[in-house]
């Protein structure tokens, strides 16, 4: 018996009980042989029979006993792959390696993007699998190279395709004219000797040669692995074609309707038509990529920043955290940082989509990438390299380019076994019209569709090789396999263009399909800058006092309301000193010790905790709250000392956009931890009916819960911190930006500014993409439906049509162009919301000149 | 089993099942002219070498790795 081996990280083992415990899980596996674990480096040697026993389920067994195998993740760019036949080979040829957890393949963008688990399986492993297929692979570089690289390979794909047309195209006209010189009755003016069987075969021989032989070399190199994809069928197409025109001029009367029918028109418009195909293909297929390369292009090249006293400029990924960079009118900002002196506006729209630019004062936050208007500042870099926002935001397009929805699985599927079942089509077809329909229903009359070119006495072979033939041609995997990665590519690109950012297609297609969105109250559909209204004193203290005390208990919270109540304390001029000791209680209030002092400040949930009796405010509190206030009760040494409210402010945005997707027909509904009457009294501000109130940071997992129960999609809106739990238990998870450390928001969708308007863009942008989708898979998969049979002479029977190689290698490359060119016209859909305020803004701006 | 060996297996294989189709085609075309009959059997010889290639091939690697 030969066991194979393997090392796998191991994390959490501390002592040599656990490594006891991982290798008892190991041992106990049927198929593993030996197992040695080593506490130092962290790692488990295993010796299995791979018969038995996967990487896998050694995984599940060191998890089960309470550790961790950390997979790693790797990217690769793989080039060659030519339709969605080739993505399924490389994804099924890596998967099956041991050690590999997971991989996508995307064509679109030529990537492939292996989990793996360290040790089992490495790089150059993964690259002999590919090699072997006949792919090229190599590591993925950053995303400048890989651009540079992609647009390199694509420059060069349509300089060839370009120098093939040049050949093909004048050749293949020449044939087409050479043959159908008496059919077109152009006798006087195309000479005798151009339709001259060996005349035709001289000038078809280069076309199918130099135009052609890219797809017989691929197509052997894939073959020869047991790989099929496109170029085999194109190879099949051009060479029976040329092979059956040539019988035709060395053998006239071999059967393929004799000299007047050699075939040499469809060899060479056949080759010339593909060609066509893939120039256009090469034309279009980086243009989806271009919102990657317009963010690329926002990145500074160069920075001044001040050292040792002195300005100098450097290179912007030479700046360092806390170099002091200055920023000219009409500059580009370098990298984020904060700004320490000076006052300018921001033109920010490049980063968050917003039109209008942002004012900048010291303290405020700017962004690398964005352009600074009119003013100069001064500012300290805070975000250098690939933390900065905007190295962020592009890694986080990327993925989600690089990502499958879930709908491509179906388009994944038929396309990889696509090439196959055409060929065994092909024969079927073959056999049908060799055995059974040439006698039946053939007539020499017959003549290919939309040509008078005629078949004349064309034998039974011939008509049945001409019928399998076209099958072949008029296939196009190539379609199905662009439909969905290149509308994801192009969705993602145009919601960055639009400050929102989807972390995978699976969000892009869930978005698309909501039914319900809740939103968080504080700090989403709020300002999240509340201010103190009212202090009402119930005891001995004074009002100032109760705000004092209050706010040095609330000191160290960094909760709104108290951040609030310390701001509203400090604009009255009170002293806030430090406080001895500070709990939170979650989703209670706090307590807090302050010279001998035991301070309790919270809501009604913890007063009934502590027992303390605060019936005889009760209507004073109802009338605040349902004003919208937040009322906070405190406690002094056991004794109820006071009121605060604080009431927080409702965005501009809100109740736009809670109306436009009460539009839509989504359920909207707000959750807090609020009580009833003020997250009612704000909800009716904003237009929602919905409201969840005094619910539990913990607890508003749960309420999505319910939500989801009642079987509709939903999508959960938060700050992305706090509401962590209920945007990971949320079908889609919307992270409102909060500063500018994207990567690091829980969230399916990440919107770069607060504006709630962007939840209903992203939806739109959600909606418009996966309508593209649809539309590329319907013509996809409708195209080769309805051509495929056509072109077997389904139709011949009743209508007489045939369809000629040529104008199935037409029909063919349009399919595949006609799918990009859909896509790209994503490009120019504008969110309503953008459209509206763009609109208003047009108007206030007409108003203003008036 | 080395890549050498898997591939002269598989091409026994594949080969072996696309003669025997050709031949079949061959042996019931008898009353067809020569042209169609041996004009056939090169086509579905060719055809079952392409579909059953990318069958044959990773069946057999699977079954010797």
């Amino acid at each position: 018996m030969e066991y194979s081996s393997t090392t796998l990280p191991v994390q959490g083992m501390i002592c040599a009980s656990c490594v006891a415990h991982v290798e008892k899980a190991l041992k106990n596996l049927a198929g593993v042989e030996e197992a040695k674990v080593n506490l130092m480096s962290g790692k488990a040697a295993v010796d299995y029979n791979p018969d038995k026993v996967g990487i896998t389920d050694m995984v599940k067994a060191i998890e089960a006993v309470g550790f961790q195998v950390p997979p790693d993740e790797l990217s690769f760019k793989v080039t060659g792959m030519s339709c969605a036949a080739c993505v399924s080979k490389v994804e099924k040829t890596i998967k099956a390696l041991a050690g590999v957890s997971g991989v996508v393949v995307n064509l679109a963008t030529d990537s492939a993007i292996v989990n793996l688990y360290p040790g089992a399986v490495d790089k150059i492993a993964i690259k002999k699998a590919v090699e072997g297929l006949g792919y090229s692979i190599e590591d993925r570089g950053n995303a400048q190279s890989e651009l540079d690289r992609e647009r390199q390979a694509r420059e060069d794909e349509i300089k060839k395709q370009k120098r093939n047309m040049w050949l093909t195209w004048p050749l293949g006209l020449i044939t087409m004219a050479g043959t159908m010189r008496e059919m077109l009755g152009m006798e006087n003016m195309i000479p005798a000797w151009m339709a001259n069987n060996f005349f035709l075969w001289a000038v078809t021989t280069p076309v199918v040669i130099a135009g052609g032989w890219q797809f017989f070399v691929k197509s052997w190199q894939g073959l020869k692995r047991g790989v099929t994809d496109m170029n085999l069928l194109y190879a099949t197409g051009i060479g029976a074609s040329y092979f059956i025109a040539v019988i035709n001029t060395v053998w006239p009367d071999a059967g393929f309707g004799g000299p007047q029918a050699t075939f040499y028109e469809s060899a060479a418009l056949l080759t010339a038509f593909i060609v066509l195909g893939r120039y256009l293909e090469a034309l279009t297929r980086g243009r989806t990529s271009e919102a990657i390369r317009k963010l690329m292009s926002l990145q500074s090249k160069v920075a001044r920043v001040l050292r040792d006293g002195q300005e100098i400029e450097i290179p912007a990924e030479e700046v360092e955290i806390s170099d002091l960079v200055t920023v000219r009118p009409g500059e580009s900002i370098p990298v984020d940082g904060r700004v320490i002196e000076g006052y300018s506006s921001v033109d920010e729209s490049m980063i968050t989509g917003e039109s209008i630019p942002v004012e900048k004062r010291e303290g405020d936050q700017v962004i690398g990438g964005t352009i600074n208007k009119n003013g100069a500042f001064k500012f300290e870099a805070t975000k250098v390299g690939k933390d900065t926002a905007l190295a962020q935001i592009i890694q986080l397009v990327e993925n989600a380019q690089g990502s499958k929805a879930p709908i491509q699985k179906i388009a994944d599927v038929v396309a990889g076994n696509f090439i196959l079942a055409v060929h065994l089509l092909a024969l079927v077809v073959f056999g049908f019209w060799f055995f059974i329909g040439y006698n039946i229903w053939f007539t020499p009359d017959s003549t290919f569709l939309l040509s008078t070119s005629s078949l004349g006495s064309i034998g039974v072979f011939g008509f049945s090789m001409l019928m399998s033939l076209t099958v072949l041609v008029i296939s196009c995997p190539c379609a199905v396999g662009l439909a969905t990665p290149s509308a994801i590519m192009a969705g993602s690109g145009k919601a960055a263009e639009n400050g929102i950012l989807f972390k995978g297609a699976e969000a892009i297609e869930i978005s698309s399909r909501l039914k319900t969105i809740v939103f968080d109250k504080t700090g989403t559909l709020t300002k999240g800058e509340p201010s103190v209204t009212d202090v009402i004193a119930t005891g001995s203290l004074s009002g100032d006092e109760v705000l004092r005390l209050a706010a040095l208990a609330e000191k160290n919270s960094e909760h709104p309301l108290g951040e609030a109540i310390v701001r509203g304390a400090e604009e009255k001029g009170l002293a806030v000193q430090a406080v001895g000791s500070f709990n939170a209680i979650p989703g209670h209030g706090i307590e807090a010790n302050f010279e001998d002092k035991t301070i309790l400040l919270g809501n009604r949930r913890l007063m009934k905790q502590r027992n303390i009796d605060i019936d005889s405010y009760v209507k004073q509190v109802e009338d605040l709250e349902s004003q919208g206030k937040t009322v906070m009760f405190m406690v002094v040494d056991d004794q109820f000392a006071g009121l605060i409210a604080v009431a927080d402010t409702l965005k501009e945005s809100s109740v736009e956009a809670v109306q436009r997707l009460k539009e839509m027909g989504i359920k909207v509904g707000m959750i807090t931890g609020d009580n009833r009457r003020t997250a009612e009294a704000i909800a009716r501000q904003a237009g929602i009916a919905y409201v969840m109130a005094e619910v539990l940071p913990e607890d508003k997992a749960n309420e999505v819960i319910k939500l989801q129960k009642q079987g509709d999609k939903v999508a959960m809106v938060g700050d992305g911190i706090n509401d962590a739990p209920a945007l990971a238990q949320a079908d889609v998870g919307i992270a409102i930006g909060s500063g500018t450390d994207v990567a690091k928001e829980t969230g399916d969708i990440i919107l770069i500014k607060g504006d709630l308007r962007d939840v209903v863009s992203a939806i739109e942008v959600g909606k418009a993409t996966m309508d593209k989708v649809r539309q590329n898979l319907w013509w996809a998969f409708g195209y080769n439906t309805l051509g495929i049979p056509i072109a077997a002479g389904l139709l011949y029977p009743f209508t007489g049509w045939i369809v000629s190689p040529q104008l199935a290698a037409l029909f063919m490359a349009l399919s595949s162009f006609s799918v990009t060119m859909n896509t790209l016209m994503l490009k120019g859909f504008e969110p309503s919301m953008k459209k509206h305020q763009e609109h208003k803004a047009a108007n206030q701006m007409h108003e203003v000149a008036a | 089993m080395n890549e050498h060996k898997i591939s002269a297996v598989s091409a026994f294989w594949y080969t072996g099942i696309s003669l025997t189709l050709a031949l079949a085609f061959f042996l019931v075309t008898s009353g067809y002219d020569r042209i169609a009959r041996f004009g056939g059997t090169v086509w579905v010889f060719i055809l079952s070498m392409i579909i059953t290639m990318p069958i044959i091939i990773p069946w057999i690697k699977k079954k010797y790795n």
